[in-house]
Parts: C-alpha cells; structure tokens; sequence
C-alpha cells in the first residue's frame, strides 16, 4: 500500500501537486490521466522520492526494499551498455548477485519477449525494444510498487497490447503500478482505478468498474427530427434530452424507455436504433479537465 | 551497500575511461608530464617532485570528480537511483569513481616520472608519499562535490565557497580587516568625544586598539590554523622530513574532507533532484 496525505509540491509560482490525499492498496493498478502539465511525473517523482514535499507525507508501507521499479517518461539509458549489461548492473543495485542475478536478468527478459536482444548494445535498440527494456529493468529484484510513467508511449499497436499483456501479468502477481499514460484504451483495459488529475489537483477519483459503470444511458434513434414530440418526452423525466431526431436517456430505467418508445411509435416516427450506452473513459476524461 | 556502491563506481568508471572526457583527462596529463617533469631536462629535487605531482593529483581530482558529478546527474539514471536504500550511496560512487580515476593517473604519471629521470627517494619518503597525495586528493574531491549540480542546493555552493574565500581572504589580510574596523570605531570615539560622552568615546578607542593589535593577530592565527596543515605538508616535504605534529596533517584534510563530504551528503539527500537530459 502506499498512502499520500496532503501532499503539495510547489514550483516557485507553479503548484504542481496540490494537496493531493490518496491510497493505492496492494495489488492494484491505478492508472494516471491527466492532460500534459497536470502533475502526473511530479506525483511519480515524489513517490519515487526524487523530489520532496512542500507539504503532506508519502508513506510507502508494506513493501520490502527494494521498493520502487520506475520507469520514467524519457526513455534515456546509458547507451554504451548492451541490454544485458545494463539489467545485470540494475540487479546488482538490488543486492543480486552471480547465479541469482543471471536468472533474474533471463526471466525479466524473456517477460518482455527481448532474450534475442540481450547482447544487442542499447544504442541499436529500436524504440519499441527501449520501451520493453524500461519495463524490464523495473521487474528486477521484483520491486512491489512498479511506477511506469507512459509506458507505451510510441509504440505501435502491436508494442501497446504487449505492454498491456505485461502489465495484467504483473497485476496477477500481485504487483501494485501506478501507470501513467495518454493512452485510455490501454488504462481502460488494464487499470483497476483511475485518477485524473488537472492543474495538479484531484479532478477525477474511482475504481475503473464503477467508473465505467456510472452515468448510463440509452440513445433511441428514430427516422426524421422530433421538433413536434421534444415537449412531450422531455416533460416525462427531467433526465431526458431531445436533439434532432435522437432521445437520450441519462439514466437506466427500462420504465422510461418504454414510455419514451411508446410515445414516439405512436407519434407516428419509425425506430432506427435503440442503443444502451455506458459512459467511456474519454468522456470522463474530457469532463474531468474541462 | 558496498556491491551498489561498487557496482555503481565500476559503471561510472568505465563511462568515464571510454568517453572524450576521459581522453581528455589523459592529453591533459601528457602536457602536464612535458611542462613539469621532462625527463630531458635535470632532475627534479624531491620536494618538487613530491609537491608538483601533488598539486597535479589535487587539480585532477578537482576536475575529474566535477565530470564525474555532471555525468551522474543525468537523467539516464533515475531508474538506478530509485533501486538505492540511500543517495548517500550514489555520492559515495561518484567520489570514488573520480578518486580511483585521478589517483591512478598520478601514480601512472608519478612511475614514469621517476622511472624515466626521478629523484632518488628513500624508502620513508617513498611511505610518506601516498597518504599525503590522497588525504589531500580526498580533499579536493569533497570540495568539488560541492561545486557541483548534483550537490549543489540553492545557494550552497555559493556559501560553502564563500566561507572559503572569507578563510583565505581573512588568513592573508586579517591586519586590514581588523585595521578597517578599528577605523570605524576610533571614527565613533571622536564622534563621541565632540558631544563630551567622554567615558564612550574612550572605551571605543580602547576597543579600537584591541582590535588594531590583539584581535588582528588572533584572527590571523586563528584563520592560519584552519590553513595549517596545507603550510605543515609543505614545510615539512621542503625540510625532507615530518615532525610528529606534522605528519598529523593529512588526518586533519580527512577530518575536514569528513565534515564537508557530511556536508555534501545532508544537501543531496534533502534536495528536490532534478537529472538533467
């Protein structure tokens, strides 16, 4: 678990994090939205424990060292190192050595599918597989608490499922990550809650189910506009609205809807399309930074 | 904790040795190996020998350990960091990459040296040699850290060298000093004397003496005892031999080294660290 009390981190004029409060248990995987500037690799520094508080505590608890596997949002490496190398020196900063820190390296490897390319120099690695090997350094020495910030940033389609692969593994066994991304396909498919953040605050806080599952709604289609019949429905329930020839129901209730369809079959209009919709994630996102 | 520090010193090392700086660090020693110390002109006395590839060994050090600094505050390294238990560790790295790095250099060049046309030393002078050039090295490591971005916090190096240069300043004008405050309180005396406040006007005059005679010799000594073992090593590699009091000098650098390198590690630990990219 790792626990945010207040937290405010200040740059000169700019509050990059300010009084942010939050909990991730264990075995949870938050996913981190926000537009760009909102305070996402700010709150990953400070947990992390590259930056410090203005104010508030951060209190890991529960995690053995070593704690923290990060990736960053930059994929800077020492490039004169070959992949190899470079995973053996980060195991060995996690007190593995010989036999141990060998098998370490082969199984972080072979998680991200880059065994082939462990003798290859970083420098030659195309970006998909620098983005593979950020993941892999923060998978040594098994860290409980992974910060991946955007890590499938520039990949291709087939690199983001391999990245989300990755990462419902890691949520299997039991790995808490905080995953910042621009990517809501990706969050939506791998992330257990959300937080959306704006201006360094708190806009957006929930367990990603009942995030997608609040604010449902139907959208009843019908052939021509609904000029003359907009009075009517829109008189049933103050939570439906009318625009050009679509109804919208912004509430599950079966009893409306029937109420909605029966007026307008009798109005005379022919029904194209009834859809029950549920709120996505761009829609939260969009009303969460507005 | 040693086999991160160890890992994290090899690492640092070989990026070193393999990059153009590092290159540059050795035609920086080839220069310096013709300017001083070639081997077509006489032979150098010992106390040259000892003091010049000394001086050198401190330069280097200086230099290397600020290179050192800028290539570990880069940003390729915030996925190693977070892995450490302590920053500490990470400092210690750089210190000994950039000592290890200086100090092999100065006794390739000190070998050559005295190989190829050096000054006969006897065995003790060849014992006194080593902790000497690295007390004093360590040293100048230390003061380089705090020069650096990657210690460096706020204003911190302004006020480390700052105190410094107030040490030498003061050490070599502590007359002047005292002599300029001595000035402006003889100059209240009198304005004191000219509205009859007799008994105020002659305490500052007195006061103005102390501080002409008394107080400048004090600071003075007080100020050359903070540069004493630098002048202890000199004097006694000049003379060819150290008194009991002399050879504790270079523990009193690794006293000083201690406390700057406490220092040193008390701002890199607290400070808000911003790799550059």
């Amino acid at each position: 678990m790792i626990e945010l009390t207040n937290v405010t981190k200040r740059f000169d004029a700019l509050t990059a994090v300010n009084n942010i409060s939050l909990t991730v248990p264990q075995g949870e995987v938050l996913g981190v939205l926000g537009p760009n500037g909102a305070g996402k690799t700010t709150l990953f520094k400070l947990i992390a424990g590259f930056l410090k508080p203005d104010s508030g505590y951060i209190r890991p608890s529960g995690f053995d060292w070593p704690t923290i596997g990060y990736k960053p949002e930059r994929l800077l490496f020492p490039n004169q190192l070959k992949v190899r190398q470079y995973l053996e020196m980060v195991a060995s900063l996690s007190n593995l050595s010989g036999v141990e820190a060998k098998k370490r390296v082969d199984e972080s490897l072979e998680r991200v599918n880059m065994t082939q390319a462990a003798d290859k120099k970083i420098d030659d690695c195309s970006k998909g597989m620098r983005q593979r090997l950020g993941l892999a350094q923060t998978l040594i020495g098994s860290p409980a608490l992974l910060l991946l910030d955007e890590p499938s940033n520039g990949l291709d389609p087939e690199g983001q499922n391999e990245i989300c692969r990755q990462i419902q593994n890691l949520h299997s066994q039991g790995k808490t990550i905080l995953l910042a991304s621009h990517q809501l396909t990706e969050v939506t498919r791998v992330c257990t809650s959300l937080l959306i953040l704006n201006n360094g605050k708190i806009h957006y806080q929930n367990q990603m189910e009942g995030a997608l599952a609040e604010r449902p709604y139907a959208t009843i289609r019908v052939d021509r506009d609904l000029d003359d019949l907009a009075p009517v429905l829109m008189s049933l329930h103050p939570e439906i609205e009318v625009e050009g020839n679509e109804v919208i129901l912004n509430k599950e209730s079966m009893r409306l809807r029937r109420q909605i369809l029966s007026i307008i079959i009798s109005g005379g209009y022919d029904i194209l399309k009834v859809e029950q919709n549920r709120v996505t994630l761009a829609e939260i996102y969009a009303e969460a930074t507005r | 904790m040693i086999q991160r520090i160890l890992t994290l010193t090899l690492y640092l090392f070989r990026s070193l040795l393999f990059s153009l700086s590092g290159l540059l660090y050795f035609m920086l020693t080839l220069a310096f190996y013709i300017v001083f110390l070639d081997p077509r002109q006489h032979t150098p006395d010992v106390d040259y020998y000892i003091l010049v590839l000394g001086l050198f060994g401190m330069a280097l050090t200086f230099l290397v350990t600020l290179t050192v600094a800028a290539r570990a505050n880069q940003s390729i390294h915030y996925p190693l960091i977070v892995r450490l238990q302590s920053r500490v560790e990470y400092l210690t790295a750089v210190m000994l990459t950039a000592l290890t790095f200086a100090f092999a250099i100065q006794v390739i060049v000190a070998i050559v040296a005295l190989i190829l046309n050096g000054p006969d030393l006897t065995f003790r002078q060849f014992v006194e040699i080593p902790p000497l050039w690295i007390a004093a090295n360590i040293l100048f490591s230390v003061l380089a850290l705090h020069a650096s971005d990657l210690v460096t916090a706020g204003w911190s190096r302004v006020y480390v060298y700052g105190v410094l240069l107030f040490l030498l300043y003061g050490r070599g004008n502590a007359g002047t000093v005292m002599g300029w405050l001595a000035g402006i309180f003889s100059g209240l005396g009198n304005s004191m004397l000219s509205r009859n406040w007799v008994d105020l006007g002659s305490g500052l005059f007195q006061f103005s003496n102390w501080l002409n005679d008394t107080a400048a010799k004090l600071l003075g000594d007080m100020l050359g005892l903070v540069f004493w073992p630098f002048s202890a090593v000199a004097d006694a590699t000049i003379n060819g031999a150290f008194s009991r009091t002399q050879s504790l000098a270079p523990a009193i650098m690794l006293l000083y080294a201690t406390i700057l390198f406490l220092l040193a590690a008390d701002f890199l630990a607290t400070k808000d660290l911003y790799l550059t990219e």
